[in-house]
């Protein structure tokens, strides 16, 4: 009965998993059909004919080298300075009793409420005033607070005793060292997982850096990729090619850190 | 000797260090006069790169750079809004239509027109005169037939110039040829009020256009056309999903599975590489009442003032319409030509390029009566909200409005919206 029970849901989950893998190995296949295949009847899975002409089309059209750089430059900075002031500012709010700080707290979540593209025309102003417009710091300054981080590093660092910040106090640790020595390492899942959605978002960012950025040559991949769709024609077998190398980076990053996003264990290092 | 907290904290400082470096690092600079000028426009690539290879030949004569941005076309207007906000406008672009927010700052164009075999009534031009943006290219709507399936079912099609088909004798034919083979639609138009535009004009609609108080009206033919065309979207003959759910007419076409296809000039590129299973041929519009298609601009030119740069690119738009370099572009890229009285050689499908030539030059007179309403619109600066031609037949054919209801509300809007002519 029991195994019964392990072999249905196991069965479930497979089921699960291949609706999900079936789109994306679609989607890849379909990168190595020519033009004249992705939309004949009857609809395969494999293509008749492979071809590279899409991805040789891509990489000799796209400067990926450049685009990949730009992209991680922004990607990477962008995701550093996130998880540093998120923690900071998570770890404040959490810790330290101030009436100014709950009101501040409130601001931080209210920005939740309003989608990016409605404050768009305001920050783009703030942003020109500030002399960065069309330089890669302009798509990164703007983007580096997200109400998101800062409230799972408060909700995280809540959980963690006040106790612990008392033993360390009394051991003559400064407030600043207290953070970085102690709070800090314990909220490394929480950094980990930050990081890995930070790293996404700005990775797949796309209305932000088309508007800031003038220069091609400070373009980041996703700004370049859609150039593809154009007025009336979309080059599919171009556009699946690029999307599928500009997809690799990312999966690469999965590989990597796999344990760390599958296993977002919260309790490590605290006793119960 | 270093203690091991002193060098983890020399390697955080040089990670910030590094970071904010390199913020720094890639900070923008002004723009020069000697910078090479920026071009906007979109899916140059995708049309053979006309322009990119112009640019590369001007460089080549004259030693001027010429940068070309190829943009999302969806973003472009977006792109040169927020552009104009930033002062930091490139020195010229290839928009869809002029835009009130940059229209102020484009560069008189008369210089380049007078003289020029530029379709003037394709050039936007203001009261006074100035020229705001010139024609790079032709777009029109036309028909293309699955041929394969054409010669499967012994159905003929037209082929000359006199034995083009009525409304009525193309749909009896379609609906042979996809009895005879078993094909799923008859034929897909794009969801477009453009291709309507078309369709309603060879049914005798003067489409819609405003009288003298500014109030918007039209013809009795046109409640005809749309009552025809809601009776071709009965999910056999055309297939409903394209206009009421935006399923790709291009796709379904190229799948080999609809026998025609309303749609225009611009596909004809993509066809010639992306369709092998089968063949396809362009074939006159039909007519029901009246000979027409709707053409016009697929974009236009523009030159902006004040980015220093203004004369080179406007220099270069002059060099660009000689007749030798813009038949080169027009060629390159497939293009049916802004400039009147060029003999253009299209290396492939010739036949589908001279066809759409003759239906522009045979069109009834209200297609260049609507454009010319439609660009001084465009000059003023007045503009609709989306797309109501297109939005309130879309709710017609589902159902929620009546023929009347449908009328009364595309002439309210476009009242409401655009007024009098300026």
């Amino acid at each position: 009965m029991k195994a019964a029970r392990g072999l249905s849901s196991t069965l479930v989950l497979w089921l699960l998993g291949i609706v999900y893998l079936f789109p994306v190995l679609w989607f890849v296949l379909s990168s190595f059909k020519p033009g004249s295949e992705l939309f004949s009847l009857p609809l395969t899975i494999l293509p008749e004919t492979w071809t590279t002409s899409g991805y040789s089309t891509a990489w000799s059209r796209f400067d990926f080298q450049r685009y990949f750089f730009n992209t991680s430059v922004v990607a990477v900075v962008t995701t550093a300075l996130t998880v540093i002031v998120s923690a900071m500012t998570g770890y404040a709010f959490a810790k330290y009793r101030a009436w100014w700080l709950r009101a501040f707290f409130v601001c931080i979540l209210a920005t939740t409420m309003l989608p990016t593209e409605v404050i768009m025309p305001s920050s783009f102003v703030v942003v020109r005033d500030l002399g960065l417009y069309d330089s890669l710091p302009g798509i990164i300054v703007p983007s580096i607070i997200t109400a998101t981080g800062i409230f799972m590093f408060r909700q995280y660092f809540s959980t963690v005793p006040d106790e612990l910040m008392e033993a360390a106090r009394i051991d003559g640790v400064g407030e600043i060292t207290l953070f970085v020595r102690i709070m800090l390492p314990l909220a490394k899942p929480i950094c980990v997982v930050l990081a890995i959605f930070s790293m996404q978002w700005r990775w797949n960012d796309y209305i932000w850096p088309l508007l800031v950025l003038r220069d091609p040559n400070r373009y980041t991949l996703q700004v370049a990729l859609r150039s593809i769709v154009g007025a009336d024609n979309i080059d599919w077998p171009v556009l699946l090619s690029a999307s599928v190398i500009s997809l690799l980076p990312m999966v690469l990053l999965f590989l990597v850190f796999q344990r760390q996003i599958m296993d977002v264990d919260i309790n490590s290092g605290l006793k119960d | 000797m270093a203690s091991p907290r002193t060098s983890v904290r020399g390697i955080r400082a040089v990670a910030l260090a590094l970071a904010f470096g390199l913020l720094a690092a890639c900070g923008s600079g002004a723009a020069s006069p000697d910078e090479p000028l920026q071009f906007f426009l979109s899916g140059d690539a995708n049309q053979g790169g006309g322009f990119a290879a112009m640019a590369a030949q001007y460089q080549q004569e004259t030693g001027v750079r010429i940068q070309i941005v190829d943009l999302a076309n969806a973003d472009l207007p977006t792109k040169l809004k927020n552009a104009a906000q930033a002062n930091d406008l490139p020195a010229l672009a290839r928009v869809g239509g002029v835009d009130p927010v940059w229209r102020d700052a484009t560069m008189d164009l008369r210089g380049i027109l007078d003289g020029s075999g530029i379709r003037s009534e394709l050039a936007a031009i203001d009261d006074t005169g100035k020229v705001l943006s010139l024609p790079t290219d032709v777009t029109a709507v036309g028909l293309f037939i699955n041929k394969s399936l054409f010669d499967r079912a012994g159905v003929a099609y037209p082929t000359g110039p006199t034995d083009a088909w009525t409304w009525d004798e193309f749909v009896s034919k379609v609906k042979e040829v996809q009895a005879r083979t078993g094909t799923t639609y008859g034929m897909v138009m794009d969801r477009s009020s453009h291709r309507l535009k078309a369709f309603l004009y060879e049914f005798g609609s003067d489409y819609f256009q405003a009288d003298d108080s500014g109030a918007f009206r039209t013809n009795a033919n046109t409640r005809t056309a749309f009552e025809y065309f809601k009776g071709l979207n009965d999910d056999s003959f055309m297939p409903r999903s394209v206009w009421l759910s935006q399923a790709d007419p291009n796709a379904m076409f190229k799948s080999g599975d609809v026998v025609a296809y309303y749609s225009g000039s611009w596909q004809i590129a993509d066809f010639a590489k992306n369709i092998t299973d089968f063949q396809w041929a362009s074939v006159r519009l039909p007519q029901q009442t009246t000979r027409a298609t709707n053409y016009g601009n697929a974009a236009s030119a523009v030159v902006f003032q004040g980015t220093g740069q203004e004369d080179a690119a406007y220099a270069f738009l002059q060099w660009l319409y000689r007749p030798e370099n813009y038949r080169k572009l027009a060629e390159t890229s497939g293009f049916l030509p802004a400039v009147d009285g060029l003999e253009i050689t299209h290396a492939t499908h010739a036949d589908a390029f001279a066809l759409y030539d003759e239906e522009i030059a045979q069109s009834a007179p209200i297609v260049k009566e609507i454009k010319r309403r439609d660009l001084a619109y465009e000059v003023a600066g007045v503009a609709t909200e989306g797309d109501p031609v297109r939005d309130e037949t879309v709710r017609y054919l589902n159902g929620e409005l009546s023929v009347d209801e449908l009328l009364t509300g595309i002439n309210g809007q476009l009242t409401e919206q655009l007024g009098r002519l300026p």
